[in-house]
């Protein structure tokens, strides 16, 4: 378990300049074997905050906890040892260009026989599903070919946990998805605690169940990823899933005064949002029969976030407004976040 | 060979001296520079990992000994060359011929090399430092296996221009009595205009610099991936 109690890490360019509050107050609590996300715009300080998990950044003050033993207050020795169990990988890998893929991944092996390293280094290998590149240099591989090699590399002392810096930021939408199925399998099958640190909600999205929205070096919103995703409470946060959703378009329809969104009179557009893990009632179509109204979808967009829909539609009612209000009243009464986007009046 | 006698007449008067001058060059080069390349990877190593943002930051060592090197790299040679007389009569119990010009000759080249492997360490990148530290490597062994290791090839390039620079100093040294080709080519070919003797020994260094570059880029080459 990592446990984070106050932690604060602040830089300062030159002695007299004022303090940048890298991290500032972030407390957090980790449980074993899960993936956690950490998410934020660049500059947010997710990279300075997992570097204080494993004190490559020392915080200026707080507690680092893993598994009840505190960071912060072991010896150098102690640390280098305690850093051996916590793998960590990179954005831009950091493979080592003068050694071969065996050589990187053996860098971290202490204490064992030739034979043993050989063996470690080729279970390892074949773990990350590149065991025929062991001579090869890192220079000779694609960008997912050296995160493997660098994940491979981050396993070698049989850690218990991994810490992801933005690890598939360097990456092609296909490869993300191959390193971020490679993460998942890994979490299963060694039971791997991982802290994801990304820009990226596709990341999040795809393999955490439990995030932290960090911005300006606090955290301002935690939970389970479903909840961050489907019911935004902080402006960065909103922001955050709004970029990636495509219901924002309609703001951009409407902007461009597109004939597709023009509202006739007594007509009224609202965005709905589903809140809830257990949307499977046909609502739309149920809505429409019921109160005997129109409704027209201008556009979709639900994803699957942690094994559940999140998303929402644009739509347009069309019909006596007494029972667009009902319809409405339906939709709130099954948690359904209903926004009035236009209204051209009753 | 005949035609040598008439090509190069002065030369040919003077050969066992020429080659004696050859060997002197020679042995200051080796025994200056095993001197120089020990300290000076040691001094490029400390300001490495000592200057602000390094492993082992350490700001008073970092800024004594980044103020030393510049003293001594702003000092002319010639300057420096008759300036340590007295430590060298005191170290090497002369201040003459190659013996006499080993101690201006490291004081001379290891701030210079110093530079070259700090600048050749600072190419090496950061991630890299990061990646070993996030595996459990102690400092020393960052030094050693990812810094040294990592920036082979930038560390021979560095050597290659030491070497040849120091070349250039010999000859310097010579004009203090230190012998090897650089006097040899000022009291013969310059002192009594024999400008055979100024053409060959030129030739040579010319040789020999040549030589030492390709091998540098040889070696260089081979431990780039």
């Amino acid at each position: 378990m990592i446990e984070l109690e106050h932690v604060v890490k602040n830089f300062r360019l030159n002695k007299n300049d004022s303090a940048i509050h890298a991290v500032n107050d972030v407390s957090l609590k980790i449980d074993d074997g899960e993936i956690f996300g950490i998410i934020g715009f660049s500059g947010a300080g997710k990279s300075t905050l997992v570097r204080c998990i494993n004190l490559l950044e020392r915080p200026d003050s707080g507690s680092v906890k893993i598994d009840g033993v505190e960071m912060t207050e072991l010896k150098p020795r102690e640390l280098y040892k305690a850093r051996t169990k916590i793998g960590m990988i990179f954005q831009q890998f950091n493979l080592m260009p003068s050694r071969t893929v065996f050589q990187n991944v053996a860098y971290p092996l202490k204490g064992m026989t030739k034979d043993e390293i050989k063996k470690k280094v080729r279970e390892l290998l074949a773990l990350v599903e590149i065991g025929d590149k062991e001579n090869a240099y890192p220079s000779e591989l694609s960008g997912g070919q050296k995160q493997r090699v660098a994940i491979a590399r981050a396993l070698a002392n049989d850690p218990t946990i991994l810490l992801c810096d933005e690890a598939t930021s360097a990456l092609d939408p296909q490869t993300t998805g191959s390193i971020l199925q490679l993460l998942k399998d890994l979490n299963k099958k060694l039971g791997l605690t991982m802290v994801v640190i990304t820009h990226e909600m596709e990341v999040v999205k795809n393999i955490c169940r439990k995030a932290a929205v960090m911005d300006a070096g606090k955290i301002i919103e935690s939970g389970d990823v479903f909840t961050i995703f489907s019911d935004p409470k902080h402006p960065v946060t909103r922001n955050f899933v709004r970029t990636t959703s495509n219901l924002s378009k309609i703001e951009i329809l409407i902007k461009d005064n597109s004939p597709m969104v023009k509202l006739k009179p007594g007509e009224l557009m609202a965005r709905l949002v589903y809140i809830h893990a257990d949307v499977s009632e046909p609502l739309i179509s149920y809505a429409s029969r019921e109160f005997d109204i129109e409704i027209n979808i201008i556009l979709a967009d639900v994803e699957i976030v942690a094994g559940a829909m999140v998303g929402g539609t644009v739509v347009i009612f069309n019909g006596p407004r007494e029972r667009i209000n009902k319809a409405i009243e339906y939709y709130q009464s099954k948690d359904i976040r209903v926004e009035v986007i236009q209204d051209a009046g009753a | 060979m005949p035609e040598l006698n008439v090509l190069l007449p002065n030369l040919m008067k003077r050969l066992p001296e020429f080659w004696k001058a050859c060997g002197d060059t020679l042995l200051m080069e080796a025994w200056s520079g095993a001197i120089i390349f020990v300290f000076g990877l040691v001094f490029g190593i400390i300001l490495t990992v000592t200057k602000p943002g390094g492993i082992m930051e350490n700001k008073p060592i970092y800024q004594i000994l980044d103020k030393i090197i510049n003293l001594f790299r702003s000092i002319p040679f010639i300057i420096l060359l008759t300036a340590l007389m007295p430590l060298s009569r005191w170290i090497m119990g002369t201040a003459i011929y190659v013996r006499g010009v080993i101690v201006p000759l490291v004081f001379g080249a290891t701030p210079f090399f110093s530079r070259q492997v700090e600048s050749a360490l600072a190419q090496t990148d950061k991630g890299l430092v990061e990646a070993a530290l996030s595996m459990g490597s102690s400092p020393f062994e960052v030094i050693f296996r990812v810094y040294l290791r990592e920036s082979l090839a930038p560390i021979i390039r560095a050597i290659t221009i030491t070497i040849i620079s120091l070349l250039g100093l010999t000859a310097m040294a010579g004009a203090v009595g230190a012998g090897g080709l650089g006097d040899f080519a000022i009291r013969y070919g310059h002192d009594r205009n024999m400008i055979d003797i100024t053409w060959v020994v030129v030739s040579v260094l010319v040789i020999g610099v040549s030589v030492v570059q390709w091998l540098g880029e040889y070696f260089a080459r081979k431990n780039t991936h």
